[in-house]
Parts: C-alpha cells; sequence; structure tokens
C-alpha cells in the first residue's frame, strides 16, 4: 500500500493529463473516508524517504537502521539477546518510555480542543512527580495502598495547576501561553531548589531513588525466563485514550468544550458556561499531565533531576498534532515516537549511527505532518479539476 | 548596585531584540512560537561560520565577532523561511509550526555540531567554544552616579541591538511598510484592498523575526554561555514571547517587560550575595522574574489585547 501512494507525488502534471486513469493509489488519497488516516501515513512515509537520504548522506543504509530502529524498540527480534532479555523485555520498556508521553499528548489535545495552547505540560508533569516523590515515594506504605495514592497525588497535583492557569485566563485575561511559560519556569527552579536541598543523593546528583513500592512500573519481573519492566499506568493511559475519546464525542461537557474552542463568542451566545468550560479542560488537561509526570518520574524513571524540566511536555505538542488531536489517532502517533526514540539507542550502537539522528527524524516526521493540511488541500483541487474536465468533456 | 544593572541590561537587551522579531510576525498575524528554535539556529550558523573562518584564516575568536552576528542573522532568517512557507504557502497550524521548528532545530543542530566536531575537527564534543566577547566603558558617561552603570561594562553587541532596535521600531511605527505590516496582523482584507499582497509582507515580517532571534542567541552564546552547545535552548526564546504577549504587542512595553526579567535576575543574584545565603538558595530567587510578571500581568492584561487576525490563515473569499 505504501508503494503505491508514492505514485501520486510526483507526477501531478501527468495526471492532469491522464484523467481517466488515475490509479487506486490516488483514491486512497483522495477518499475523503479514509483521510484521517491515509493523510498522516502518507506524511510518514515523506519524512521516512527525507530521513533516508539524511542517513545516506553520513553513509549509512537506511533500510538497515530504520530495521534496527524496530529491532531496539522490540517490535522485530533482534539477532541475539543478552541473558534474561528477550524481545518481550524490550516491547514492555518501549511500551513504558510511551506512557508518559501518551498521558502528556492527550493533556495537549484536551486543552487545544477548547482552544487552549498547554506549553506547562512538562512543569505540570514535574509538580506532580515532585509532589507524589515527596508524599509517598520514600514512605513505607504497602504497594498496593501506595500506587494508587501516587495517582491520585498526580491528578491532584496537575489538576490543581491546570485549574490555576484557566482562571488565570478566564478571570485576568492572562493568556495561557505566557502563564504557563512562567509556571514552567517557576516550578523547574522551585522543585529543583528543593530536591537539591532536601532530598538530593550526593553521588547521582538527583533525587534520591524511591522505592519500589510507590513505583508504577514492577522492575525486574521474573517470567519465562526474562527479567521485564511492566508499566502498570500504560493500561491506565490507554484506558484514559479511550475514555476522552468517548468524554469528546459523547457527552454534553465534551461538546461544550469543543464549541468553546471553535468560537468563544458563539459558545457564549449559545448559553454555554465559557468560564466553567475552559476552567474545566484545564483540569482535565492538568490532571492528564500530572498523570503523565508521575508515570515518567514514579515510573519509568524512579528519580527526578533538579533543575530540568523533561521534553515530554514540548514532544507532547507535537505528538498531539500528529494524531490530529484525536485520543485514538495520539495513541498511535505516541507509539511511533517511541518507537524512533527507543529504537535509537540500538541503531546507534549496531549502526554506528549518531544517536541524534532519532530526534531528526522525529523532527521531520513532525515537519511533514504539518503539511497534511497541504496536501489535503492540493488532492481536493486535483480532484475537482479532473471533475471540471470530464464535465466539459462530456 | 552596578552589576545589577550592568548584568541585567546584558540579558535584557538580546531578550528584548527577540520579542522585537516576535512583535514584528504576530503584528504581522502569524504566530510565532518558533523563536526558541530560530534562535538556536542562528547562534549554530553564526558559531559555525566564525569556528570555520579562524580555522581556514588563523585570526582569533573575538574579532570575528560582528561576521559572527551577521551570520547568524543570516542563518535564523534562512530557516525562519520554513516556518514562513509553513505558515503561509502551505497554511498549516501556525503554533504547531512554531513548535516542529523548535524541536527540528534542537535536533538538527546537536546532531550536526557533533557531526561536525567528529568528522572536521576529530574531537567528540557537542560544543563550539566561542569565549566571551570584549567589554568597554565609556569613560565620561560612567562616572554619573547609579545610571552611569548603563555605560559600564557594555558588551559591543548591546550597542548593536541598540541599533537594531531603534532602526525595527522606526520601520514598524514610521514607514507605510510597517503601517501595512501592522494592518495585516488587525484586519488583512483591507491591506489587500489597498492592492497589496498580504503573503509576501507576512513573509518579509517572519523572516525578519528570524534575522533578529538569530542575532539574540549569538548575544547569548557570546555573553551567558561563552560557547554554542545545545544548551543553548534555555527557554529564553520562550521568554521573549511572554515579554512581547505581556507588552501587549508594543515595542516600547515590551522593552519594559523585558527590563523586569533582567533586573529582577541579576537583582536577585546580587542578593544572594549580599545575604551571603548559600548558592542554593539563588535557585529560589531565580523565580523571581517569572513571579513577578505573572503578578504584573494580573493588573495589566485586562486591557491586553493580541492582534485580532493572529493565528489565522488569511483567506482572500472569506468576510
Amino acid at each position: 500500500m505504501d508503494k503505491e501512494k508514492r505514485k501520486p507525488t510526483k507526477p501531478t502534471e501527468k495526471m492532469n493529463l491522464s484523467s481517466d486513469s488515475p490509479g487506486i493509489s490516488f483514491h486512497l488519497l483522495a477518499n475523503e473516508k479514509w483521510q484521517p488516516i491515509t493523510i498522516p501515513a502518507f506524511s510518514i512515509l515523506l519524512s521516512l524517504i527525507a530521513a533516508a537520504i539524511v542517513i545516506l548522506l553520513i553513509g549509512k543504509n537506511p533500510l538497515n537502521a530504520f530495521l534496527n530502529l524496530l529491532q531496539g524498540s522490540g517490535i522485530l527480534p533482534k539477532p541475539s539477546y543478552a541473558g534474561y532479555k528477550g524481545i518481550l523485555t524490550d516491547f514492555l520498556s518501549l511500551l513504558n518510555a510511551m506512557t508518559p508521553l501518551l498521558f502528556a499528548s492527550l493533556a495537549v489535545a484536551v486543552a487545544f480542543k477548547a482552544g487552549l495552547f498547554n506549553i506547562g505540560v512538562s512543569g505540570m508533569m514535574l509538580t506532580a512527580g515532585f509532589t507524589a516523590t515527596v508524599a509517598v515515594g520514600y514512605s513505607d506504605l504497602n504497594s498496593f495502598l501506595a500506587k494508587p495514592v501516587v495517582l491520585i497525588i498526580g491528578i491532584g497535583a496537575g489538576a490543581v495547576m491546570g485549574a490555576f492557569v484557566g482562571w488565570l485566563k478566564y478571570r485576568f485575561n492572562i493568556n495561557e501561553v505566557v502563564s504557563t511559560i512562567m509556571l514552567n519556569n517557576i516550578a523547574q527552579y522551585v522543585f529543583g531548589f528543593f530536591i537539591n536541598a532536601y532530598i538530593v543523593d550526593p553521588v547521582s546528583r538527583q533525587s534520591r531513588y524511591i522505592l519500589d513500592s510507590s513505583r508504577l512500573t514492577l522492575v525486574n519481573v521474573e517470567y519465562g525466563g526474562l527479567k521485564m519492566d511492566i508499566p502498570l499506568g500504560f493500561i491506565l493511559a490507554i484506558a484514559a485514550a479511550v475514555f476522552l475519546k468517548f468524554f469528546m464525542d459523547k457527552t454534553i461537557l465534551g461538546y461544550e468544550i469543543k464549541t468553546v474552542g471553535a468560537n468563544r463568542n458563539a459558545a457564549k451566545y449559545a448559553g454555554i458556561n465559557v468560564k466553567k468550560n475552559i476552567i474545566l479542560a484545564m483540569v482535565i488537561s492538568g490532571a492528564l499531565a500530572g498523570l503523565a509526570g508521575v508515570t515518567y518520574y514514579l515510573g519509568y524513571f524512579s528519580s527526578i533531576q533538579p533543575k530540568v524540566l523533561s521534553s515530554v511536555g514540548y514532544d507532547a505538542i507535537a505528538v498531539s498534532l500528529l494524531g490530529n488531536s484525536n485520543p485514538v489517532g495520539i495513541v498511535f502517533s505516541s507509539l511511533l515516537i517511541s518507537i524512533i526514540s527507543k529504537g535509537s539507542t540500538y541503531m546507534s550502537s549496531i549502526a554506528g549511527i549518531d544517536q541524534d539522528i532519532a530526534s531528526v527524524i522525529t523532527g521531520l516526521i513532525l515537519l511533514f505532518s504539518a503539511c497534511g493540511e497541504y496536501i489535503k488541500f492540493k488532492i481536493r483541487r486535483l480532484n475537482d479539476r479532473q471533475l471540471e474536465r470530464k464535465e466539459s468533456e462530456a | 548596585m552596578d552589576t545589577i544593572i550592568i548584568d541585567g541590561l546584558s540579558f535584557a537587551l538580546p531578550l528584548f531584540i527577540m520579542a522585537i522579531g516576535g512583535i514584528y510576525s504576530e503584528r504581522s498575524g502569524i504566530t510565532n512560537l518558533a523563536i526558541e528554535g530560530l534562535q538556536g539556529f542562528g547562534a549554530f550558523i553564526g558559531a559555525l561560520a566564525v569556528i570555520l573562518i579562524s580555522n581556514f584564516a588563523k585570526t582569533d575568536l573575538e574579532s570575528l565577532f560582528y561576521l559572527a552576528i551577521a551570520f547568524a542573522m543570516i542563518g535564523g532568517m534562512v530557516f525562519s523561511i520554513l516556518h514562513a512557507v509553513l505558515c503561509i504557502k502551505f497554511k498549516a497550524n501556525q503554533v504547531i509550526s512554531g513548535v516542529v521548528i523548535n524541536i527540528l532545530s534542537v535536533a538538527l543542530t546537536s546532531f550536526l555540531t557533533s557531526q561536525i566536531n567528529k568528522n572536521a575537527f576529530g574531537a567528540a564534543s557537542d560544543k563550539f567554544q566561542l569565549g566571551v566577547s570584549k567589554r568597554f566603558t565609556i569613560g565620561g558617561l560612567s562616572r554619573i552616579p547609579v545610571i552611569g552603570a548603563v555605560f559600564k561594562g557594555i558588551y559591543p553587541f548591546e550597542i548593536v541591538i541598540i541599533i537594531i532596535a531603534f532602526f525595527a521600531w522606526y520601520v514598524l511605527y514610521k514607514t507605510r511598510y510597517g503601517l501595512r505590516l501592522r494592518a495585516c496582523g488587525d484586519n488583512p482584507h483591507s491591506v489587500d484592498a489597498a492592492g497589496v499582497e498580504v503573503s509576501r509582507i507576512r513573509f518579509t515580517a517572519v523572516m525578519v523575526s528570524g534575522a533578529l532571534s538569530g542575532l539574540g542567541g549569538m548575544c547569548f552564546a557570546y555573553s551567558i554561555s561563552a560557547n554554542f552547545s545545545p544548551n543553548i535552548y534555555m527557554g529564553y526564546g520562550y521568554l521573549a514571547i511572554a515579554a512581547l504577549i505581556f507588552g501587549n504587542w508594543k515595542i516600547l512595553p515590551a522593552l519594559g517587560a523585558c527590563l523586569i526579567f533582567g533586573f529582577a535576575k541579576s537583582g536577585g543574584y546580587r542578593i544572594v550575595q549580599l545575604m551571603k545565603l548559600p548558592s542554593a538558595y539563588s535557585d529560589l530567587i531565580m523565580i523571581l522574574p517569572y513571579v513577578l510578571t505573572l503578578l504584573l500581568l494580573i493588573f495589566f492584561s485586562k486591557t491586553n489585547r493580541a492582534p485580532r487576525a493572529l493565528g489565522e490563515i488569511y483567506d482572500k473569499g472569506k468576510r
């Protein structure tokens, strides 16, 4: 299917000439029902071609590199494994890395639906992660109690911060872009200070490792001769995506949030409480960001590096776009981005390609997917022209 | 007191020039979150150019400072064309395009820096060493009490920035081009009706913003960090965006916002020094500019208004 899709890109002019036989591939792209899937797939294909050219330029084999990416992330089997490791180990660690990204991207998407732009996911993640670490991470709660408490604290901390942003936006007309940037910086320094002052590990220069009982990823679980990390948060993340899909499409609240996002004045005129919806959207967004934070700092990692904001919050903005702000799309886009970043370690060790190329590929994918609208527009115009021609011939 | 003013200015001015770039772009109707990426990419090109030149011509790096600035502006401008094409020609969502540019810029510059270091200079390093540019003091003026500090320990780039900033202010508010640019952000159809192409004005505005961001990035590379490395993505670009929104999309209030950032930052450090607190406390003081901004915004945001057509794709047929 992928190969067929390449056709309509280059010979666009030719297609105008031979309008009678545009080919299956073109129909696939032109079919509006399938466009939400075909257009991102097409953009990804274009970006992989661009990435292949970059890899060729530094003198390596791009196909091998892509294969290594898939192998490193546990999608395809590697030729050999070290003891206690297998494809399942790699795949689970992929899911482990993907969980925070998925939550964070959903957080961005909810705010986006309400017409708000949440750059503050990173700051909210840090707030939630720090609060949960301090409150539960070093306590002797048993693990059945500790894990839910971590989740609740994460949700709570994120939601409070989200509500604050929403309130500033509505009450004082403070642009959410500015307030979230400010809060990001404040969180970064304040928690950096507290980590350095009270819970720093003198050797690693990070916060002390949390106890396993409160960690949301079960580490080194032995099963079938393999040692694996099982990310419990992943199930929750998928559940959150499904819930969000339902919430946005099938409930009144979701509809109101979308209306406020589409046109604030029209929503007000229709009797929708704009204030409530702005704050609600930010609360949900914050809660999801909080979940991203606890699954990141108390799941994927088990300590916090002081004075550093994770890049997950920024990547999430782009992942959310790649998934078209649609929860189901986001599941796939975050999987794709995680595969690339997770597989890159293996790729650089096997093929000797600099690991940074992974982020270049990610950047290219996002770049091309930003052009999705344009591709859609071009295709529609091609379609219209063909119709016109047929009419004039008839 | 002197150090507060000297350090504050050297931080505020590069921020200010990036904010001016942002104002150009946003007043023309193109949301520009890409400033962070543009400043980094500009600084990368500037640093790369002077490193290469100094290697071949065997000159020392400091004398190439103005060349670095020129290359950084060109680099930022070229990279901003990507943003302009995405937003104007490809009708992409402007916010998203900006974020994509930031991500791509971080990825590309760190990839290229380590590749170039490895292949051209045979050293595994992720930075280009630049050094700090020389400061100078204007003799007579610097002896005025308090205000004299403004003329002490000046980086050469501060002068460059002030000249360019004044020029940018003049163009934006006093020329026909500036008027059209501002009209593009509020009512693009009127510009179109006057027979001027909206997309062309917006394109140039984004390119100006790219050039000015590159300049700002280069100044940071030559002062605070003394090198180019991926550490240049410290979020200063986002801070510049905050400053321009705080300044209600106007140049002079944006200068005020940048000065607040600069003085709050240097003042905070000074307080830590004077009170002889352990250096860890400087982290707490570092939040001062941000808290101050939030507080001030609470009082001043009521009248804030973004350009009306900001972020909208220009559609000729729309009523």
